[in-house]
């Protein structure tokens, strides 16, 4: 029997919580991420024998899914369907309203990644959240590993502006080094 | 004392563990005196800490019942088929052969870079029009007519090219494997004069060729390659449950001893 192939089945329905986080987070609905992660699961298992066997099954899976929602998206443009921003707040808004609430209240982590450009966000989410290194990330978003790091720098610095999150600069034992 | 100068982008990959040892090792030593950098370094580290406590209720979330017995489902029923092809012994890695003739792999890349998704599966025949405007000489999915071409499907091996007698169409023969219920099938290419290109695969069915399968693919739209023509003709061969093809030896034997019959 295929290895690569045991392992995809193996391997799929406990893989379901972080697939539909990651489908969650790009598409922005519980409803649509739900279809998706059923159809990349569909795919997963009808092309299960391209899985290579001592590759990252999540960074394949992923892979599968974020194609769906690209399609997805293609679709929508093509049929002139607008798209559902019910679920994404902030978006309405000049900038300088928006400017202003920041000021005045600091967004959530998560409301700041939800709002971060789509290009940044799945970078950070598949980085920070989901732990790929930046060659994994460059080859699943067929991105060059340098756009993967501009990418991921800007989120970050985003998401410190959005969200108001500061360095904890007192020395742990991590540093362990002794302060000046 | 002077202090070394490191790029964002440095302090990020330091951050993220992507960086070499030796200059991880340099920022190590640096992070023991500066504070600035440590402080630079950490915003790195906290936002990557940050993401992943705030998207961590996400992935606490119950995931829908409906959607775990859906896809529990699908697992389930591809491995009882895979347990029923692997106790008939007929389980084969598809399209990863060792013996998949270099021919295929040599065609299949330029002839992919030039797919339109033009994709007539199924029911659909693909219909060869340049042989006098003579509809008996097509090629149609209830069955192959054209003696030209059914000389060509019975006799050529993997990795043969030729002009087909009687037409300006050029014949390649991709591979031959069989599908599950053991009938001899071939994949081929015919290229038209108007430099379209339809792959297709024909099964040997009673004592004719049945084309099941084409996908067109014009020769003028370079460039672009939508990656779902390739896969719809692998979803294609998996959903017939194609064995890999086979070596040069194996077709040879398969041709020989295929049922012969006159042609028309």
């Amino acid at each position: 029997m295929i290895e690569s192939a045991d392992s995809v089945q193996d391997q799929l329905v406990a893989f379901l919580p972080n697939l539909r986080r990651f489908a969650i987070s790009l598409c922005g609905s519980r409803d649509l991420a739900d279809d998706l992660v059923q159809m990349a699961c569909e795919r997963a298992l009808a092309n299960e024998q391209r899985f290579e066997a001592g590759t990252r099954f999540d960074a394949w899976m992923f892979r599968i899914l974020r194609n769906l929602w690209i399609d997805h998206i293609r679709k929508q443009k093509t049929a002139g369907i607008q798209e559902e921003i019910s679920e994404r707040p902030d978006l309405t808004g000049s900038d300088g309203e928006r400017e202003v609430q920041a000021r005045l209240a600091l967004k959530s982590v998560s409301q700041a990644i939800a709002e971060l450009p789509d290009e940044q966000r799945e970078v950070l989410l598949l980085v920070c959240v989901e732990e790929l290194s930046y060659r994994e990330t460059s080859d699943l978003l067929d991105i060059p590993i340098g756009t993967v790091m501009s990418r991921l720098a800007r989120a970050r610095k985003n998401l410190v502006e959005a969200a108001g999150i500061t360095a904890t600069t007192e020395r742990s034992e991590v540093m362990k080094g002794a302060k000046k | 004392m002077t202090k070394a100068d490191f790029s964002d982008e440095i302090l990020m990959r330091f951050a993220d563990g992507e960086l070499d040892a030796e200059t991880a090792a340099r920022i190590d030593k640096a992070l023991e005196t500066d504070d600035d950098l440590l402080a630079r370094v950490a915003l790195f580290t906290e936002t990557r800490a940050q993401a992943q406590v705030a998207m961590k209720p996400l992935l606490e979330e119950d995931v829908p019942d409906h959607l775990v017995d859906a896809v529990q489902r699908m697992v389930d029923k591809k491995r009882a088929r895979s347990t029923d092809e692997q106790s008939a012994g007929n389980v084969v890695p598809l399209r990863k052969p060792a013996a998949e003739p270099l021919s295929a792999r040599t065609w299949r890349l330029p002839i992919a870079a030039s797919f339109a998704a033009a994709v007539l599966g199924g029911m659909v025949g693909y219909w060869l029009s340049s042989n006098n405007g003579r509809p008996a000489e097509g090629l149609q999915v209830a069955g192959v007519s054209s003696p030209a071409l059914i000389e060509a499907l019975a006799t050529r091996q993997s990795g043969d090219e030729i002009q087909l007698p009687g037409s300006n169409q050029r014949f390649r023969l991709i591979a031959t494997f069989r599908d599950s219920q053991k009938a001899l099938c071939r994949e081929f290419e015919v290229d038209s004069p108007d430099q379209s290109t339809v792959i297709s695969i024909a099964c040997h069915a009673g004592d004719e060729w049945r084309v099941s399968f084409a996908v067109v693919a014009p020769g003028d739209s370079n460039g672009y390659a939508p990656a779902s023509s390739t896969e719809a003709l692998d979803a294609y061969l998996s959903a017939i449950h194609a064995e890999a093809p086979m070596s040069a030896d194996e077709e040879l034997k398969a041709l020989q001893t295929m049922p012969q019959r006159p042609s028309s």
